[in-house]
């Protein structure tokens, strides 16, 4: 008996992050929380040259050690401005699975952003999203370059018309003196059937409205590829996976962009 | 109204298991359920009280035993209050337990050692679907985020503790540590989860019949 009590009072003292309630306990770490705000905050702090250098990944999902590979491939690189997550950060949006992506995210140098994908939104997923990561549709702008990150999950909110929020967008998009180009960043692609069949012309008019997109970003599908679906000279990047092996390196300067991949 | 629901079916549940409590101990006092065996051997042979182990802040069960004492079968319904999560939640598991070694320490107390088990358990909530909603084809999500299935194992101490001062015959003291499947199988292939971060740790005492 009185073994037993000290057992329990030994293991209760040194392991009390073990004692777990529940699945969906959302009880992130400071250095978990608010991640895209304090990215944001570092990218300030970064002083843009005339060529802006990005790394794409995308679908990491359990795929831990090619996470951590990719990671410390990263690390190794000479600049990149930014890093972007085209969503699926987690396996079945369990707040512990956000922990441990972001976990190996934060050896990064490079301040990361993260779109929102459907597997992140299962369960109390998006409750963890916004905890660990802030706002689902969100932007900044580094040099003259307005990036923008939508959730377009319409299937996880039963395509109820809301999702993607068209009306933000476009505002996001309207031309003003802060900004030249934009990129615009989501999971699900218009031409997906887990996207709003009802919103993707809208969706897309508004992407091309005012001639300032220089390209988009997605995951979802697992394969790589970049087309103009609506043949009007917008690029959509299909992102490469994690998993994969691969990922995209793209460098934007006052003449366009270019892409190139990477193997690590 | 669904905050209101859930607090019901909180004091609902929670009345179930004192009545369970009740008139598992109170031999005496309910002359009903203890002179009629018909009654009798319908009531549990214990009731929990556990802390943690994955599913739930605080959890009461109550079970059977089988097999003289070989197989461990509760139910426990499990509380999550919200100042802890997002939202209140609610729970209940099914846990079969398999306890093969017993050593008697002596006449007041018994040590089981190595208790092996299994559990299947379902969080209450639209969030946490156990069929996949009908806005998903078929087969998109092969998991359903409101029943996970786990494994467990454990310790257990049972004492005499209440038994010359409450109709109870004895309470013991058990430990767990266990994990999901849901967790496991993410370990699977990758070096980069430590194992500490997949194991649900949690304690409890039984009071039996």
């Amino acid at each position: 008996m009185r073994i037993l009590l000290f057992i329990i009072a030994m293991v209760s003292v040194s392991c009390t992050d073990m004692f777990d309630y529940s699945p969906y306990i959302v009880d992130f770490t400071p250095e978990n929380s608010s991640v895209n705000a304090r990215n944001i905050e570092q990218l300030k702090g970064q002083t843009p040259d005339d060529t802006i250098t990005i790394v794409v990944t995308g679908d990491t999902h359990r795929a831990y050690d090619e996470t951590a590979s990719f990671v410390e491939y990263v690390s190794r690189m000479p600049r990149i401005d930014l890093l972007i997550h085209t969503g699926d950060f987690s396996d079945f949006g369990l707040p512990k699975q956000y922990e441990w992506i972001n976990n190996i995210l934060l050896r990064l140098k490079s301040p990361y952003f993260v779109t929102v994908g459907n597997h992140d939104l299962v369960g109390n997923g998006s409750y963890a999203y916004e905890k660990m990561f802030g706002e689902m549709n969100f932007s900044f702008i580094y040099s003259t370059v307005k990036f923008i990150f939508i959730n377009t999950n319409s299937r996880e909110y039963k395509f109820n018309g809301l999702v993607p929020d068209i009306k933000w967008l476009g505002n996001e998009l309207n031309p003003d003196n802060e900004f030249g180009k934009a990129v615009v960043v989501f999971h699900t692609p218009p031409f997906d059937e887990d996207f709003d069949s009802s919103l993707e012309t809208e969706f897309h008019s508004v992407i091309a409205r005012n001639g300032n997109v220089l390209f988009t970003l997605h995951g979802h599908t697992h394969k790589h590829e970049i087309t103009e679906p609506y043949q009007d000279n917008i690029p959509y990047i299909n992102t490469y996976g994690v998993q994969q092996q691969c990922f995209y390196i793209i460098q934007i300067s006052n003449d366009g962009f270019n892409i190139e991949t990477v193997v690590f | 109204m669904d905050s209101i629901l859930k607090r019901w079916s909180f004091s609902a549940g929670f009345i179930v298991i004192l009545l369970f409590a009740f008139s598992g101990n109170a031999d005496s006092q309910n002359s009903m359920l203890t002179d009629s065996s018909r009654f009798r051997k319908f009531l549990p042979d214990y009731v929990k009280f556990q802390y943690a182990g994955g599913i739930g802040f605080i959890s009461t069960g109550a079970g059977y035993t089988f097999f003289n004492d070989k197989l461990d079968v509760s139910l426990f319904y499990s509380y999550v209050p919200h100042m802890i999560s997002e939202d209140d939640l609610h729970s209940v598991s099914l846990q079969f337990t398999s306890r093969f070694l017993h050593y008697k320490l002596s006449e007041n107390a018994e040590v089981l050692p190595l208790n092996l088990g299994f559990f299947i358990h379902h969080t209450f909530g639209n969030k946490y679907w156990i069929s996949l909603p009908a806005h998903y084809p078929d087969n998109y999500y092969w998991w359903a985020p409101g029943r996970n299935a786990g494994l467990f194992v454990g310790g257990e101490i049972k004492t005499k503790l209440l038994s010359g001062v409450t109709p109870a015959s004895g309470t013991a003291f058990y430990f767990r540590v266990g994990s999901r499947v849901l967790y496991l199988m993410n370990m699977v292939g990758n070096n980069e989860i430590p194992l500490d971060e997949v194991l649900e740790l949690g304690f409890g005492l039984a009071i039996y019949r």
